[in-house]
């Protein structure tokens, strides 16, 4: 801390001497894609001259002028980069200054500063050298591109797929099989239904790089399968950036639109948490809860009802664009004395950057359906049991910050983030349900349904990390502490539903239900610490490189649902069915007719609150050698040791019943250690090809709510989850891990300019994996299970191409297509009682087999994309093609069929300009969902026609952006 | 080197000091309200033959269970009072497969499921009061109900009758407690006689309430007779399947369905009075598996309106539905009120009458008159036997 204090006080009198200009640079070498360290820069027959630091960057200050700057490194060529043009005060960035190794004929190697500063971006190269099949999508790329979130980034590289607009699988494996860290470590998502993290909450501007690890490797950690998307935030700017910009979008279906359902919220909606407007009522969580009968006074009882919020119906409005707004700004200072050798000289990075923004969105047609099989096996249509069909309006606010500073010497680097991502979304639904009474299980009713919702959730993550070069030994550290909190919070979930009949319209408990009001609130901690040790030598006079690394995770979640629900202390009367006069005072009691009060759905304790946490203690050793100049070999062990406690209690425990119910406090549910090989062979057949294989063992943990006593009631669907520690007469209440064995194969064609050609392989193998089962005994409501069912496998293979048309004639040279296809087939061997469950219903003319595709999985995943690149004018547009298979969401059984996502065609169209003399402006316009195709999952059961479980319509978009750079 | 070993040692020491962070949780266990002397709050299942004397009050703490084997015997004259609550916090008094409730009360001491908030003493019911004293016979949802499983057959969904056990509505399937269906037709359940049931029905969830009366796979060799519920917020009496029969019933104020059978039950319901449900007076659903069985009602009488509350429609039938329905009189019939699907082959009326107008009398059904279906007629139940009832003391059976 006194260093950098020091520090600072020598910039601030260092600033003020400047009177030069700097050349800044990033050493790579052009083989590997890594930075160099300890390479020299200097200026030829001057005394200017330094070396690069750890992260291959230097710094050299220097009078203004025209100069030629050489690089030089042991065993590497020589580089003469001529016309290097400096500045009084201002900064020549030279990014991507590309060493080889030197042979006989290559002495020195002579370029052009403009030549380096338009070469190809980093990733590609780290993507051909690198032991671990990746790819990825660089900071620069993303500019150029336009995309506002990690998201619309993310869904660039190769195989990934994007589901509800806001996560990431790869592969078209499901959430469960896909992970996301922040920097390298490990943080909470913000949904509990959700393993992985949504990617909408990332500005773009916030983040450094995108890279997507598609087999393991022992330094990553071991429980992603299908592939581990990592982003990076930016740490140290290059140069002074000040950066802003603005956007707006436009869906024609949803925007200025005066069907625009929404609900009053409070007065910090737009910063995207709650006011207090929608906070539980002080005495609702008492166990002396007023109520007729709970001993207080009838005043009492209406002061309390009184101090709900009386909004329940949601009202329309219109809606305004979605908008958005960014600024970042960050810099570098040289620290230290100008009469110190430049190299020596450390420096001082800071960064800041905040964005907003606000999308609103209108559904004028969103179904959910439930429906059932018929008995007679003549029959092959589904009929229906409720179909909820309305309209939904959202409003959703995201802001983000993220500052740090670095202070980083030529061999050490510490750097410190702190990040703070606010989001508040704000949802108001009208339904009308259709019950049919002849279904099973079912009453019949029709009614029309008010449903106003607000989620909000936030994630605050600070990062200590540092990098250390120790030149003597060889040993190159890296460190990192992470803590993040989030929370995700549901305050008032409000259902009402009058229950229409012939004769009048009222609440009818058995039919639409009571008014009813939930609040869910969720709060996770987690904290990292990690230090990894990379160790580079020679093996047989060749390149090798040793890793070791420890890493100690810690979280914990504590959940709860609280639930209310109206009741009328006698009967009831209405005039109009008007939600927002429910809660009039002339209906509250103890006035007539309606007497309304609140009654409690809480026991205490809560059975569906619950605490866990988990610890996980790893430690990997791994080596990386090259056995023949073309055959490298990376082998690699990880040793994972996991705990998962649990702390919460059923229903029976809960109603006061200690002998029969059951509770855990503290008490283990997982327990393991594991160990995970990783083994790797890369070929390169030639400079351009590798042939690459590996074998790999994963891991899938059953999460916090999956591991847990907790029922939880959807209000809008009326679904119910159940944790997985319930019993029943084919379920013995023991959720296990699910191993999985990986095999992968890959050839790859890399050539000039980024373009590439490759193919893979891959086949899995899954021991006990988990999927949501649907619950047969239930015939009322809708209950779901996770469990572990068959064994399962999976194969499939992937194309990606990256090529210029320019090979077609030299006019197409600035077109060209970047396109993947994944094609997988899956297998789950059914267990014997899904397999009699959907023998009973099997149809005439149908045999019903006893394997089936695995939950999640997408058959096929296709990413097209043609873009077009003109430097010379500052374009770039591009049209994207993205799609995913029918993948299995829901597991039927008996009655109920199964449940599949339908493809939704996604095509989408960009187009970017850079604007003004540097080039420092840009607009960019794009068009989303083109085809205008709708989000949609569906019943599919024999011959039968689909039927919907959900269905939404997300229209097409037109967004438009401006950004400066000052 | 030294670096490299210090720094994982200080990274652990920091973790571990995070690690211990870990929340010792205070989990309060439930404080026992302090309850009126001669209460008997009860919080466990019954796993032994119990018996509950009217000397006491009995306070459902939760969904308390009679479990396979137990038989819990209830004196005539004693009140059951559930405590208050909704969806997991609902209070239910249920019988699972095997066990046994027998509640033999009097027309003089009849046995009396309330809720808490009903201020009803054992000395009202000695004084031979049995109305609640302060809550009137349209508040309901204050607690859950009554509920009897057993192992008679039930029609449940699949084609060959494999699956012969299904969860009942309103209990949650994490408690297996809850299944019910069997192969035996003469199970028995036990006696339930006059006995009073109130203010119950809370909710689970829309559409999965608890009736004041559900019967699952109920068989013959249980005695059901002299029933009587009251403001129950979902149905008044369910019968899901089983063969028992029920008699000398009465359902008033029924929030939901009065009289809802599902699954083939195959027994018969006679002599009762519906008074003023708010769903279907009769929601009377067929079978759902391959099982094929049904039920016959009669002598009853139905009083479609009443003080502000009206049914939504008079008899609900599905296409597949199997039932004999005769000597049934529908009165205070509203505008609106209809006889539902007079098409399902296995649905017979005879000697059903609504109290309107005979011009009119097509304007209550749905579709053409079918034979069997007459205006005019008179009151069909035999409301004698009904005296002892809460509804029958307030005057509410008055007429009939």
């Amino acid at each position: 801390m006194k260093s950098i204090l020091a520090a600072l006080l020598c910039w601030i009198s260092a600033s003020a001497i400047a009177q030069n200009g700097t050349i800044r640079g990033t050493v790579i070498d052009d083989a590997s894609g890594e930075t160099i360290v300890g390479a020299y820069a200097i200026i030829p027959g001057t005394s200017y001259g330094t070396m690069t630091d750890l992260d291959g960057q230097f710094n050299l200050s220097v009078p203004p002028g025209t100069y030629t700057l050489q690089i030089n490194y042991i065993s590497y060529a020589s580089m003469s980069i001529e016309g290097v043009v400096v500045r009084f005060g201002e900064v020549t960035l030279l990014e991507n200054i590309r060493m080889k190794e030197s042979s006989v004929q290559l002495v020195t190697v002579v370029v052009t500063a403009e030549a380096v500063r338009t070469s190809e971006v980093a990733i590609l190269s780290m993507k051909k050298k690198s032991a671990v099949m990746m790819d990825g999508i660089s900071s620069a790329q993303i500019r150029k591109a336009g995309d506002a979130t990690a998201v619309e980034a993310a869904k660039r590289v190769t195989g990934v797929s994007i589901e509800d607009g806001k996560y990431v699988y790869v592969r078209g494996l499901g959430d469960r099989y896909s992970k996301t860290t922040l920097n390298q470590v490990d943080i909470p998502g913000l949904d509990p239904d959700r393993n992985s993290l949504q990617m909408d909450i990332f500005p773009t501007n916030l983040i450094d790089n995108i890279v997507v690890s598609k087999n393991f490797m022992a330094e990553l950690p071991a429980d992603f399968t299908g592939g581990l998307l990592n982003v990076e935030t930016k740490d140290f700017p290059e140069k002074k950036i000040f950066n802003v910009s603005i956007g707006v979008s436009f869906n024609p279906q949803m925007h200025f639109n005066s069907d625009f359902l929404t609900y009053e919220g409070g007065a910090t909606d737009f910063l995207g948490f709650d006011d207090g407007t929608r906070a539980l009522p002080g005495l609702a969580r008492s166990q002396a809860m007023p109520t007729p009968f709970s001993g207080a006074s009838p005043d009492e009882v209406n002061r309390f009802v009184r101090s709900f919020n009386p909004q329940l119906g949601a009202r329309r409005q219109m809606s305004f664009l979605d908008y958005s707004a960014g600024i970042s700004f960050g810099n570098q200072k040289v620290l230290g004395s100008d009469d110190d050798p430049e190299s020596t000289r450390p420096r001082l990075g800071y960064i800041f950057s905040a964005s907003y923004r606000t999308d609103y969105k209108f559904y004028d047609d969103v179904i959910y359906g439930e429906y059932q099989r018929e008995i007679d096996p003549d029959i092959t249509e589904l009929r229906y049991a409720t179909i909820q069909q309305g309209q939904l309006g959202e409003r959703n606010v995201l802001v983000g910050l993220l500052g740090g500073v670095a202070y980083k010497t030529q061999f050490n680097k510490i750097r410190l983030t702190a990040m703070r991502l606010q989001n508040g979304e704000s949802r108001a639904g009208q339904f009308r349900i259709d019950n049919d009474g002849a279904a099973v299980g079912q009453s019949g009713y029709i009614a029309e349904s008010d449903n106003l919702e607000y989620n909000q959730r936030s994630l605050s993550n600070l990062l200590l990390h540092g990098s250390h070069v120790l030149r003597d030994s060889g040993w190159e550290i890296d460190w990192r502490i992470s803590p993040t909190i989030s929370t995700s919070d549901d305050p008032d979930i409000r259902r009402t539903a009058f229950t229409l009949t012939a004769v009048d319209t009222s609440f009818i408990a058995g039919a639409g239900g009571n008014p009813s009001r939930i609040w869910r609130s969720l709060s996770e901690v987690n904290a990292v610490a990690k230090v990894d040790a990379v160790r580079n030598y020679r093996f047989r006079g060749r390149e090798a490189r040793f890793k070791t690394g420890f890493n100690q995770l810690y979280k914990a979640r504590e959940y709860e649902i609280l639930f209310f629900d109206i009741q009328f202390f006698g009967g009831q009367s209405w005039p109009t069915n008007d939600p927002n006069l429910v809660l009039s005072p002339e209906y509250i009691f103890p006035n007539s007719p309606n007497r309304i009060y609140y009654q409690s759905g809480n026991p205490n304790p809560n059975p569906n609150a619950y605490e866990s946490n988990a610890t996980n203690t790893a430690f990997y050793v791994s080596n990386e050698m090259n056995l023949t100049s073309r055959l490298r070999t990376v082998l690699g062990l990880r040793a994972e040791y996991f705990v998962q406690r649990h702390t919460g209690r059923d229903q029976r425990y809960a109603s006061g019943d200690f002998v029969n119910g059951r509770r855990l406090d503290n008490e283990k549910v997982l327990e393991a250690l594991d160990l995970f090989p990783s083994v790797n062979f890369i070929y390169s057949a030639t400079e351009e090809q590798n042939v690459r294989f590996s074998y790999t063992r994963t891991i899938a943990r059953p999460s916090f709510k999956e591991l847990s006593y907790a029922q939880i009631l959807d209000p809008i669907t009326n679904r119910i989850f159940n944790g997985s520690l319930f019993t029943y007469s084919d379920w013995d209440g023991n959720l296990t891990e699910t191993r999985i064995d990986n095999l992968d194969l890959r050839w790859e064609l890399f050539q000039e300019r980024g373009q590439i050609f490759s193919v893979s392989a891959f086949f899995k193998r899954f021991d006990n994996p988990i999927e949501l089962v649907r619950i047969p005994e239930q015939q009322t409501s809708t209950e779901f299970q996770p469990r572990n069912v068959g064994d399962g496998m999976l194969a499939g293979i992937e194309l990606e191409v990256r090529k210029s048309l320019g090979f077609i004639t030299p006019a197409l040279e600035n077109l060209s297509v970047n396109s993947n296809i994944t094609i997988v087939h899956s297998q789950i061997d059914m267990t014997d009682r899904e397999f009699n469950a959907r023998k009973l219903f099997e149809k005439t003319g149908q045999t019903v087999t006893n394997t089936r595709q695995m939950a999640g999985q997408s058959p096929v995943v296709v990413n097209a994309g043609l873009l077009y690149t003109a430097d010379s004018l500052g374009i770039e547009a591009g049209l994207f093609y993205n799609v995913k298979g029918r993948t299995l969401y829901i597991v039927g059984s008996g009655l109920y069929s199964d449940v599949f996502f339908e493809p939704f065609h996604s095509l989408n169209l960009s187009f970017s300009k850079k604007l003004g003399k540097n080039r420092n402006s840009a607009i960019d316009f794009r068009v989303n969902n083109i085809l205008a195709d709708r989000i949609e999952t569906f019943y599919q059961s024999f011959d039968a026609s689909p039927q919907p479980f959900s269905s939404i319509n997300p229209g097409r978009a037109f967004s438009i952006g401006f950004s400066h750079s000052f | 080197m030294n670096k490299l070993h210090v720094l994982p040692a200080m990274l652990i020491a920091a973790l571990v000091a995070l690690s211990s962070c870990n929340k010792d949780e205070e989990e309060t266990d439930p404080t026992p309200t302090p309850t009126p002397s001669g209460t008997v709050v009860v919080n466990q299942n019954i796993s032994q033959n119990t018996t509950w004397t009217s000397n006491n009050v009995y306070q459902l703490g939760g969904r308390i269970t009679v479990l396979s084997g137990a038989t819990l015997t209830i004196e005539p004259g004693t009140i059951i009072k559930g405590e208050a609550g909704t969806g997991a916090n609902a209070t239910a008094l249920l019988i699972a497969r095997g066990g046994k409730l027998v509640a033999d009360g009097t027309a003089e001491a009849p046995i009396i499921f309330t809720s808490v908030a009903d201020e009803i003493k054992p000395a009202d019911i000695d004084a031979g009061n049995f109305g609640s004293p302060n809550l009137d016979p349209t508040v309901n949802g204050l607690w859950g109900g009554v509920i009897i499983l057993g192992r008679a057959p039930i029609s449940a969904s699949s084609n060959n009758g494999d699956v012969s056990e299904v969860q009942i509505e309103g209990i949650p399937t994490s408690d297996s407690n809850g299944l019910y269906g069997g192969n035996e037709a003469a199970d028995n359940s036990g006696t339930i006689r006059y006995v009073s049931i109130r203010h119950g029905g809370a909710n689970i969830g829309a559409g999965n309430e608890i009736n004041g009366l559900t019967l699952g796979g109920v068989g013959s060799g249980t005695i059901i007779e002299h029933v009587e519920v009251v403001a129950n917020q979902d149905d008044g009496i369910e019968w899901f399947g089983g063969t028992v029969n029920v008699s000398n019933v009465v359902v008033w104020n029924a929030g939901d369905d009065a009289i809802d059978t599902d699954q083939s039950w195959d027994g018969t319901l006679n002599n009762f009075v519906v008074v003023a449900a708010t769903g279907h007076s009769f929601e009377l659903d067929g079978p759902e598996g391959s099982y094929q069985a049904g039920q016959t009602i009669q002598n009853g009488t139905v009083v479609a309106s009443a003080g502000g509350r009206v049914c939504e429609d008079l008899i609900n039938v599905d296409n597949n539905s199997i039932v004999d329905l005769s000597n049934i009189h529908f009165t205070a019939i509203v505008e609106g009120q209809r006889l539902n699907n007079v098409t399902a082959a296995g649905v017979t009326f005879t000697n059903i009458t609504f109290d309107v107008e005979p011009a009119n009398l097509g304007t209550y059904v749905n579709g053409a008159v079918p034979a069997g279906i007459t205006a005019g007629g008179s009151s069909q139940a035999n409301t004698s036997v009904l005296g002892w009832t809460w509804a029958a003391q307030s005057g509410g059976l008055d007429g009939l």
